[in-house]
């Protein structure tokens, strides 16, 4: 029998896992591949909008101790 | 950073140009984060006259000079260096070159046009290109974002041969 390690992994099919052998979150990718090209650029634009708006939020005290 | 208001004023102002690096993951459905945009220009004469006009109203200055104000100049674009500059827009990094001294004129062909809507198409790097690249780097941060883009392309290429594409 072939070992696990060694099969390729069908990750297209109905019941694929949620995760990949090495760690990699397998619903994330399903999910920006349900996107159009113009919808993934708006969840990056989101994300790093939300970091810079924690950045500008950050108390004084919070950045001196990082 | 804005990453659609610096594409936007790539084409306005009619510049030869491919997405490459995470934005160019991205596009393609690979779930990463980055914080820069990332464009291999074409050297052409024309481009490069081009190129600096939109740098100049974007207020590019390199960021490793800042707070001091350097901008990129025509002449500079012109070498197949990086140009890591900071626009009032968000960071731009303008590569003449990237990995195996691949310029513009070796990458257009391996990079599809992809429709941002609202009149906006731009020209990224293939994935496969991308997760290339990123064996041959086999720095820290790409071998941390490597599975990533690995699962990705093994997934839509699944997902391509099961719809018969």
């Amino acid at each position: 029998m072939e070992p696990e390690a060694d099969r390729p992994h069908d990750l297209a099919r109905e019941s694929s896992p949620d995760y990949a052998p090495d760690g990699v979150d397998l619903t994330l990718i399903r999910w920006m591949l349900s996107l159009t090209p113009s919808e993934r650029l708006q969840v990056l634009q989101d994300h790093v909008n939300a970091v810079e708006k924690s950045r500008a939020n950050r108390a004084p005290w919070s950045s001196a101790q990082s | 950073m804005e990453f659609r208001a610096i594409l936007i004023a790539l084409e306005r102002g009619r510049v030869d140009y491919v997405v490459v690096g995470g934005v160019a993951a991205v596009l393609q459905g690979v779930p990463v984060n980055t914080f820069d945009l990332d464009v291999v220009h074409s050297r052409d004469p024309g481009n490069l006259t081009r190129l600096a006009a939109v740098l100049r109203a974007l207020e590019a200055c390199y960021r490793e000079h800042l707070p001091k104000r350097i901008e990129p100049l025509e002449r500079d674009l012109a070498l197949p260096g990086h140009h890591l500059p900071m626009t009032r827009l968000g960071p731009l990094d303008v590569l003449g070159t990237i990995f195996g001294a691949k310029g513009y004129a070796q990458l257009v062909d391996h990079a599809p046009r992809v429709d941002l809507n609202d009149g906006l198409v731009v020209r990224l790097l293939e994935l496969a290109d991308l997760v290339a690249i990123k064996r041959l780097l086999n720095r820290d941060k790409d071998r941390a974002q490597l599975h990533e883009y690995e699962r990705e392309l093994e997934l839509r290429n699944a997902m391509e041969t099961r719809d018969g594409r």
